[in-house]
């Protein structure tokens, strides 16, 4: 279906994009208003001849969320290279090298990934508090195996099939060993699909909520998700605030989202896609 | 966007040599010492939780109620707070009797003499009096006394003597209340002495049949199926929409692309805030927009009333998971070679009737393979409605992953929840058998 997009397709992608995009639109425009125009008559007035930053003050200033925006950062990133490196030695295997129980191993991978969270969070809670990890970086990073090791594996077996046989055939009949084969050969040859992999385990592990909700529910270690969430004040929610902390956490996405749109469409589609 | 072409695996040829019989030996062994690391981290942080919660389920177990915040299957006592309460209530009793007089007095000896006959049957025991002498050494100098040192088991006579003993000690003092000077310690120290008789908190599967009767786990039950099946549908529909308008050659596909993405990869926790914020009664610019194209009467309806709640949260979920729905259909799409369109064309056959026989046929693997991910996703919603509604207004969107959550980390009632999360479990086993019976292995296989 190649065909020549029409006037009328623009127009209508123009409306798809602007409605997609309209309540970050929408919040980004009421982050910079002055408070007192968050509510009456001003609220629905999208611009503001007072354009102010202190939204954005307020949130850095009376709330810990640097903090927040540290602590996922640190739970995310460690969780991502663990992740993505043990399961890389399992998806490899799984993709090829021979061995019994294959299809049932990867079965088994992709119904932990459909755990639902809710499910394991009673044994891990107590076990985790048992242990004082309750309230520290730890006490995510492990629970956190449970979805980003099955995406992880899920996502590498297919990158690592794509890449062709022969190659790793012609490195044996040199007589390089298996490990040296995954070395050098595989690899880096694999390298885009596991950057890809980390991108897409990294992202789940931000947004990671009921977890980082019940175990951490130090200010000290929330993570920014939580953290946002929490900003219901007693009698009132500050919306200045929580607008001002929406754009912040959008606009890196955004930036990512834009620079590797491509690597995370194909981690998203991969695997869902069969010929 | 490129399809996914899987390569033309050239098998390796059977090894019939004894060389490489071995190397084949050793690929086997290789292949298992690689995979072991992941499959023992799964097993454990994953799948051991499943059991472990079916095993909670059956439990009474309570994390606020210091004698039901673990799982006992026999009874015992914690001696450090038997110890820790004992020789203080009988000083206290002491120094009542001291006060007192009469038939007080005499009742007070009697209670004291019972507590004495317990105690010392406790210690009857050579390995329970060990420990108790232990406990009893450290709690003199003030040292921690550790979880295994202080539970000892106990007969359940014994176990059973000892807590009657205590509670008539409680209401024989509250009895004299009148009578003593200080009745608060005396009741306070005897009510925390009960604390340290551990009774088993099994009940089977108590927690499963009262949840079964109970009208507001099938209203989760409910509310969950509602919210997965309207969501899904509609995200399917429009989903599969935008992929066939987008399924072509366009300038700023790009931009297209990452519109796309942005709503997918915010956390919904995040996104979900940003609606309450569009929804808001007063201030909402959606909550407006809904009351005057005559959606709602008032818009306050949005988030107070039943059903405009329902409606708020399935819309925010669609607005979410539609773009990534279309993403994963536009792949679909692209792997049906145009060739076969050209040719219908030339059959004479109308755009609609190429729907129905060539895209949705050959689109089926992905539309249920999308389906499945997202059923899935859908029937465990947690952070959006979470945030959004907290399950109101009067539970009218309360499904059983918030209701689970509510019963063990509001309640701390762990047995119970744990019943409920093992409740979502089985129905999302059930769900993806249905998917996978579809789909057949074809998501498994090997090429």
């Amino acid at each position: 279906m190649n065909k020549k997009a029409g006037p009328m397709f623009y127009v209508f992608l123009a409306l798809f994009v602007f409605l997609v995009m309209f309540p970050f639109l929408w919040v980004l425009a009421s982050s910079i208003k002055p408070v007192a125009e968050l509510f009456g008559d001003r609220a629905f007035i999208p611009f503001t001849d007072n354009m102010t930053l202190e939204n954005y003050e307020s949130v850095f200033v009376n709330y810990p969320f640097l903090k927040y925006l540290w602590n996922s950062l640190v739970v995310s990133t460690i969780t991502t290279v663990y992740a993505v490196l043990v399961a890389s030695f399992a998806a490899y295997a799984i993709a090829r090298l021979k061995f019994k129980g294959k299809t049932f191993i990867l079965g088994l991978v992709l119904s932990v990934s459909m755990f639902p969270q809710i499910a394991t969070i009673s044994p891990i809670y107590i076990v985790l508090k048992n242990l004082g990890l309750t309230n520290s970086y730890l006490g995510l990073i492990i629970p956190y195996t449970t979805f980003t090791l099955p995406l992880s594996i899920w996502l590498l077996v297919t990158f690592f099939r794509k890449i062709p046989f022969d190659l790793e055939e012609a490195a044996k009949m040199d007589g390089a060993s298996l490990m040296q084969t995954y070395w050098r050969v595989i690899l880096p040859l694999a390298i885009p699909g596991i950057f890809t992999t980390a991108i897409l385990v990294f992202i789940s592990a931000w947004n990671e909520f009921l977890f980082a909700l019940t175990i951490n529910t130090d200010d000290a270690y929330k993570t920014v998700p939580v953290g946002i969430a929490m900003f219901e004040g007693q009698f009132t929610i500050p919306w200045g605030e929580v607008t001002a902390a929406t754009v912040i956490v959008t606009v890196p996405l955004v930036i990512m989202v834009l620079a590797f749109q491509r690597k995370i469409v194909s981690g998203l589609t991969s695997g869902a896609v069969k010929e | 966007m490129k399809p996914n072409l899987m390569p033309n695996n050239s098998k390796p040829i059977e090894a019939k040599t004894k060389t490489k019989n071995k190397k084949k030996l050793s690929e086997r062994s290789l292949g298992y010492f690689l995979i072991a690391p992941a499959m023992i981290l799964i097993f454990v942080i994953a799948i051991w939780p499943v059991f472990q919660s079916f095993y909670y389920s059956m439990f009474d177990l309570r994390l606020n109620n210091p004698g039901k915040s673990e799982a006992h299957t026999s009874y015992s006592v914690n001696l450090h707070t038997y110890l820790d309460n004992y020789p203080f209530l009988m000083n206290t009793l002491d120094e009542e009797i001291g006060e007192a007089s009469g038939k007080t007095k005499e009742e007070l000896e009697a209670i004291q003499a019972d507590l004495e006959k317990i105690d010392s049957e406790l210690q009857k025991d050579s390995e329970l009096k060990e420990k108790y002498e232990q406990v009893d050494e450290k709690l003199m100098v003030m040292k921690p006394v550790s979880e295994d040192l202080a539970v000892a088991e106990l007969d359940k006579d014994i176990a059973l003597d000892l807590e009657k003993t205590v509670d008539e000690t409680t209401d024989r003092v509250r009895e004299l209340k009148g009578e003593l000077k200080n009745p608060d310690d005396a009741i306070g120290l005897s009510s925390s002495l009960s604390d340290s008789v551990i009774t088993p908190n099994f009940i089977g599967l108590k927690h499963y049949k009262e949840n079964l009767s109970d009208g507001r786990m099938w209203k989760a039950i409910s509310n969950t199926t509602v919210f997965t099946v309207i969501s899904v549908f509609i995200e399917l529909v429009i989903g599969l929409a935008i992929a066939i308008l987008i399924n072509k050659a366009f300038f700023g596909r790009g931009l297209v692309r990452a519109t796309i993405l942005i709503p997918w990869a915010i956390p919904t926790a995040v996104s979900a805030f940003m609606w309450k914020y569009l929804y808001d009664g007063q201030n909402g610019i959606v909550a407006k927009a809904f009351e005057s194209i005559g959606l709602f009467d008032r818009m306050t309806d949005l988030l107070t009333s039943s059903n405009g709640a329902m409606f708020s949260v399935i819309f925010a979920d669609v607005w979410k998971t539609t773009p990534y729905m279309a993403l994963l259909l536009l792949a679909g799409l692209q792997t049906i070679p145009s060739s076969l369109y050209e040719a219908a064309a030339i059959d004479g056959a109308s755009k609609w009737k190429q729907f129905l026989k060539i895209t949705l046929p050959l689109l089926k693997s992905s539309i249920l393979v999308a389906l499945l991910f997202r059923t899935l996703d859908a029937f465990r919603v947690f952070d959006l409605i979470y945030v959004l509604t907290g399950g109101g207004p009067a539970n009218s969107t309360e499904t059983i992953s918030i209701l689970a959550y509510k019963v063990m980390f509001a309640q701390t009632n762990f047995g119970e929840g744990s019943a409920l999360s093992v409740i979502v479990f089985i129905c999302v086993a059930i769900i993806s058998m249905i998917y996978i019976k579809f789909l057949g292995r074809d998501l498994l296989n090997d090429k």
